[in-house]
């Protein structure tokens, strides 16, 4: 026979009843926090990829500032090598228009001093500064790009540009320096946009036979250096396509970290609002049978 | 020998008195705790005919023969080991619980994971000002938030030495007590009521004994119990009227160890159990922090060392201290922050040493490191609720089938009344007839 005993009766309810309401409540947390878990040890797998995704979306960020940086810089390589081009193609009408043999030396010298001041501008573009205010073209100096020198312009920045990344370890160049630009060679050697159009301005504005000769002279050079100008925009577009592609992936990757997030700690609404109720459910009834189980005592029948 | 309806009659009442008074104390503590169900024992009062008086009656009534204690020594000796493990369980996982708490709550991953983040965001322009700011504010939270998580583990493992002290003293409190009730439990008439009080005291305080340490209990048939403590090996406790010294050290490394009357113990189950390994785990998780946080910082101070500042001088380092808890910034400006290589000239915007840095914290990796931690903490935790109210289950129902074969049932002691008040109503009956016959016999010859 097993015995009854009030004490085990009243300990058992207790324990059942305190059970049920601490389900409840943790039911009750879940969904005013839409967390599935409230601590690590809930569901500790979970949770650490919880914490590795939240790491992966904070780097992102920093990841989706660092590519609009660089795309910003690009875009404005992009244009400082559009102005660039403008000058060499206007540059280039001029010498032709000075190779012409029906031209006085005043008006090759007019053409000359039109170069000497498109030779200004162009140093002008190439000291443009970057989004941060730093030398767009001087690679990793933080200083001016190049020092204009009256015929020529001096390259005082570094030759290389600091890759930037743009987050899945993917880098970009975010820009260009100076001598991936100005720099090329022609028939007489290494030269730079700079002092191909100061020699020729000089040469123009000299008069006579050189002035004469001097517009045909450079149109190889000029071809050749408008080529390089070019070839730098291409790149450009290049990079900032991969930028563009990069972002795309990025957005795609966090994305699928969000739906990740919500997969494995996210609380299912519908699915706990159930359980909740099922459990409230249970727990009125475990009350209110206690109470009339409580009630039945032998004693209430003796009178 | 002959027989007196009279005072059979009465020794009948006297013993239905006497269950009725057993009756309302069960009843009167139906809810006392360790109170076990007593129940009363009558006994026929005859005597055997002797020579020559064969077919006599010699009826002499009933009289209380005992006073029965109904507990069962072998339920009891379960909740005893039951709710030893229980506590062993319980104070482990609250400790480790605190444990997880102070780890992750103190934001320590958060801010290794903002570190990082600063040092991708400098990478975008390592000459920004604003930038370097950033990456030694954060480092700066990064330290403290190490000096945090190291301050609340000294707070846990306190608490956790403090809890195991005070229960140490409660248990030399208890020894003492099981002595007295030894002693007096050697006077107590066998069978009386104040024995059967000893008794309940007795095996009160060897269950909140057993609530601290694991013991073994030998009892004596006079009712004594022999108590040793711990296990590997067990030391004797309580003998007889003397009771031994429980004593608690703790160790260089936060950790505690036990010995009775000098001789060390190993508490085996209850809460000193309990607090021993939460202890433990806490010097484990504790030492890995410090290595985790030295790392970091070496990592961070040769990579420094390695390159040059802002202005073109050598790098200097931006941590000091080795472990968790004397983690701090040193350096206060920005522009110290070593991004060029050696041999950079000032203001460069070449970041190679930056990147050499990141490289090696990619390398080191703290945060994975103290997800690591985290994750087997955490994980601990949850074996440890899963054991835990497996352990809660047994106990419970240990205690509730203790409580249903020793404890009062107020159903039977109602049926107990009436039944003992119907017998006491019958010997007052037979008391009645007796009064009557006596009157017959008297009224002969009138």
């Amino acid at each position: 026979m097993i015995d009854l005993s009030t004490g085990a009766f009243f300990e058992r309810s207790t324990r059942q009843i305190g059970s049920l309401r601490s389900q409840a409540e943790a039911l009750q947390q879940r969904i005013g926090t839409g967390e599935r878990l409230e601590r690590s040890s809930d569901d500790p797998v979970a949770a650490a990829r919880l914490r590795m995704l939240a790491r992966q979306e904070r780097i992102g960020e920093v990841d989706t500032r660092n590519s609009q940086l660089a795309e910003a810089n690009l875009s404005l390589t992009d244009q400082a090598l559009s102005s660039i081009a403008d000058i060499v193609i206007r540059v280039r009408e001029l010498a032709v228009q000075a190779s012409s043999t029906t031209l006085s030396d005043e008006q090759r010298s007019a053409i000359g001093v039109e170069i000497g001041s498109l030779r200004e501008n162009l140093v002008l573009l190439s000291n443009s500064r970057n989004i941060v205010g730093h030398a767009l073209l001087g690679g990793q100096a933080t200083g001016p790009a190049y020092i204009d020198n009256g015929m020529g312009a001096q390259f005082v920045g570094t030759a290389e540009v600091t890759p930037l990344e743009i987050g899945e370890g993917q880098s970009v160049e975010p820009g260009l320096a100076g001598p991936e630009i100005f720099e090329f060679t022609t028939a007489d050697g290494p030269t730079d946009m700079f002092t191909l159009l100061g020699g020729l301005a000089a040469a123009l504005t000299s008069g006579g036979q050189t002035a004469a000769e001097a517009g045909s002279a450079a149109l190889a050079g000029l071809d050749t250096g408008l080529e390089k100008v070019t070839t730098a925009q291409t790149v450009v577009g290049a990079r900032l396509n991969w930028v563009d592609l990069m972002s795309e992936r990025r957005e795609v990757t966090a994305e699928r970290m969000a739906e990740e997030r919500a997969d494995v700690g996210g609380a299912d609404i519908a699915a706990t609002m159930t359980r909740l109720q099922e459990t409230l459910t249970i727990l009125e009834a475990s009350q209110a049978s206690f109470v009339r189980l409580a009630n039945l005592s032998l004693f209430s029948m003796l009178r | 020998m002959s027989s007196d309806l009279l005072s059979i009659a009465a020794s009948g009442a006297r013993a239905a008195r006497g269950a009725l008074d057993v009756t309302a104390q069960n009843i009167a503590n139906a809810s006392s705790e360790g109170y076990v169900r007593r129940s009363l024992r009558i006994e026929e009062v005859a005597a055997s005919g002797g020579a020559g008086r064969i077919g006599d009656i010699s009826l002499s009534g009933a009289r209380i023969a005992e006073i029965r204690r109904n507990a069962d020594s072998f339920l009891q000796g379960e909740v005893r080991r039951t709710a030893g493990d229980l506590d062993r369980a319980n104070t482990e996982l609250r400790g480790l619980r605190n444990l997880e708490s102070a780890l992750e709550q103190s934001g320590v991953f958060t801010s290794i994971v903002e570190f990082e983040a600063a040092l991708q965001q400098l990478a975008g322009d390592p000459v920004d000002p604003s930038r370097r700011a950033a990456v030694i504010g954060e480092a700066t939270t990064l330290a403290n938030k190490f000096n945090i998580t190291a301050s609340s583990f000294d707070a846990v493992g306190e608490g956790l030495r403090f809890e195991s002290e005070a229960q140490v003293s409660e248990a030399n409190i208890i020894g003492g007590e099981l002595a007295r009730v030894n002693l007096r439990l050697t006077r107590a008439g066998v069978g009386s009521s104040d024995r059967a009080a000893l008794l309940d005291q007795r095996d009160q305080l060897l269950e909140r004994l057993s609530g601290f340490t694991s013991i073994n209990t030998t009892f004596a048939v006079d009712g004594t119990v022999a108590v040793s403590l711990g296990a590997n090996p067990p030391r004797s406790f309580v003998q007889g009227g003397s009771s031994g010294r429980m004593a608690s050290a703790t160790v260089a490394d936060g950790t505690i160890s036990f010995s009775i009357d000098g001789e060390s113990v190993d508490p085996g189950s209850g809460s000193l159990a309990g607090a021993s390994l939460g202890l433990a785990e806490l010097a484990t998780v504790r030492a890995r922090l410090d290595t985790i946080a030295g790392n970091l910082a070496n990592v961070v101070n040769n990579a420094q060392a390695a390159g040059v500042t802002l202005d073109g001088s050598p790098g200097q380092p931006i941590f000091a201290g080795t472990t968790a808890a004397t983690l701090r910034v040193v350096m206060s400006e920005g522009q110290g922050l070593a991004t060029a290589p050696a041999g950079a000239a000032a203001n460069s915007r070449d970041d190679a040493n930056l990147s050499a840095l990141r490289q090696s914290l990619v390398t080191l990796d703290p945060a994975q490191q103290l997800s690591s931690v985290l994750f087997d903490v955490s994980s601990k935790v949850a074996g440890r609720n899963v054991t835990q109210s497996a352990l809660e289950t047994i106990a419970s129902s240990a205690r509730i089938s203790l409580e249903q074969q020793s404890g009062v049932d107020l159903d039977t002691e109602a049926a107990n009344l009436i039944r003992f008040q119907q017998a006491f109503q019958a010997s007052g009956r037979a008391m009645q007839a007796a009064s009557d016959i006596f009157d017959t016999l008297l009224g002969i010859g009138r």
